[in-house]
């Protein structure tokens, strides 16, 4: 079996190099796509909270900008525009999100809430989802 | 020995580090206005920069904002003449306009004729009444009335598209009849859209994805390995899940749906997509998503397509090149034109 140009040793460790560097790299792809997304609320295109949807909390609460704006935590991860004092309810009819790419805003409100990855890294979820 | 494992641990390096940094270290970048087109504005990008995308984001609101205001059928703004200023001058004079408006008329004509009249910008005199029976009836549902047939049909009289007399020599706007007025929600966003991502294009940002309120285009691909652009289309049946996710490149997706814009009267909901038959909202889909290469034709055909009967919009669609569709059905069935196929495969 040994050769001038390949030991059996050889085979061993390019093996167990292969299997390391495969079972590394499945893991990294399985955590960077799994890992929980966060909502995001803008009021007046600023940043006003950053809520976690993996916690398990189902959770109904404003904020001091606005308490019309009433939005829901759901403990399946999801959230949304539970009530809103404008005149259409886009918002509300939004219903809940909990995809990387979704938002729903409320115009008259000036309240944006979006669903956006843990971390910049580029995985396969939708850019954005209509 | 011990070089070859050297050699080959930095092979294996190199690979992942290729996979793994396809993006070339751009760095993703959103950007939301609520301001323009009364909807949501998202643009997505990669970029070396924060500044790089600002600029980007700063020119494409900027060039939005102009259609925005052209395009506007309830505000005036300064000594600007915009779609408003037709519709008050109806039946009085023609009216000097901008041929970014001359532009979208002409387009929205061509489609009527297309589309055998399922979307017609002179349907203002109906779509108002709607308008003011949706907003009193969501203002105060106890008293969401749905507006009098009879009112409807009074009012669809005068919706004449000939009567829209377009000189493009004078560039002028000429609404024949002073009962009649243009309300260009169905196309107006769409070509809007269109037009300023090109522009875009021209100016150099040859990578990016835009939503004006759901109307779709991406521009380019993602980073230089070509990965298409990934749009999830929403499942108007299930809030947490997608139908199908549709990857793009220089192409145009819209959806046109009732489970947005609506109103309840006694239980039953009302939507926004009137149809032209019955002056009453289109009843055979819940949603209608089109792609084609342009957004402001995607636009119209999203509300025709939505306005025709099944079989009648499967044969248009299969019979416009570049054009897909994907119908849901108010029972929830799902169909796809025959070339959607290709959109849903993650590669060019």
């Amino acid at each position: 079996m040994d050769s001038k140009f390949f030991k059996k040793t050889d085979l061993w460790i390019i093996a167990a190099i292969l299997a390391v560097t495969l079972m590394i790299f499945g893991i990294y792809n399985l955590t960077s796509s799994n890992k929980p997304a966060k909502a995001e609320i803008y009021y007046e295109s600023k940043l006003l909270k950053t809520i976690p949807l993996d916690t398990g909390e189902d959770l109904v609460f404003s904020t001091p900008q606005n308490e019309k704006v009433v939005f829901h935590l759901y403990s399946d991860g999801s959230i949304k525009f539970e009530s809103s004092d404008c005149p259409d309810k886009v918002c509300v009819h939004s219903g809940r999100i909990s995809m990387v790419g979704q938002s729903a805003a409320c115009l008259p409100n000036k309240f944006i809430l979006k669903i956006v990855r843990e971390n910049n890294s580029k995985t396969s979820e939708a850019d954005i989802i209509t | 020995m011990l070089k070859r494992c050297i050699a080959f641990i930095s092979a294996i390096a190199l690979l992942i580090n290729l996979t793994g940094c396809n993006t070339n270290n751009k760095k993703r970048y959103e950007a939301e206005f609520l301001s323009l087109f009364d909807t949501m504005t998202q643009i997505v990008a990669y970029a070396d920069t924060k500044e790089e995308f600002t600029r980007f984001s700063q020119y494409f609101y900027d060039e939005l904002n102009k259609y925005h205001k052209l395009y506007d059928i309830y505000n005036t703004y300064g000594d600007i003449n915009n779609i408003k200023t037709i519709n008050d001058s109806a039946g009085k004079e023609p009216v000097k306009v901008d041929k970014k408006i001359i532009d979208l008329l002409l387009l929205a004509k061509e489609m009527y004729i297309k589309t055998n009249g399922k979307i017609n910008v002179a349907y203002g005199s109906v779509l108002q009444i709607w308008h003011d029976y949706r907003e009193k009836g969501t203002d105060d549902p106890e008293s969401a009335e749905v507006p009098p047939l009879i009112m409807l049909q009074e009012a669809a009289q005068f919706t004449d598209i000939n009567k829209v007399i377009i000189d493009t020599e004078a560039s002028t706007v000429f609404l024949e009849d002073a009962k009649m007025s243009l309300d260009v929600g169905s196309v107006g966003k769409g070509y809007a859209t269109e037009q300023v991502c090109k522009m875009a294009e021209a100016e150099g940002y040859t990578d990016f994805l835009a939503s004006v309120g759901g109307n779709i285009r991406a521009v380019g691909t993602k980073d230089e390995n070509g990965t298409l652009w990934n749009v999830g289309v929403r499942d108007p049946d299930n809030e947490d899940d997608v139908l199908c996710n549709a990857h793009l490149s220089d192409a145009s997706l819209v959806t046109s749906g009732n489970y947005e814009r609506y109103y309840s009267v006694e239980g039953k909901n009302y939507h926004h997509i009137i149809d032209p038959n019955t002056l009453m909202p289109s009843e055979y889909f819940t949603a209608v998503t089109i792609i084609c290469p342009d957004s402001g034709i995607a636009d119209c055909l999203s509300t025709a397509i939505f306005n025709m009967p099944f079989d009648e919009g499967k044969a248009f669609i299969e019979s416009t090149p570049n054009t897909e569709a994907l119908w849901v059905f108010l029972d929830k069935q799902i169909v796809y034109s025959s070339g959607f196929i290709n959109f849903l495969q993650p590669s060019i």
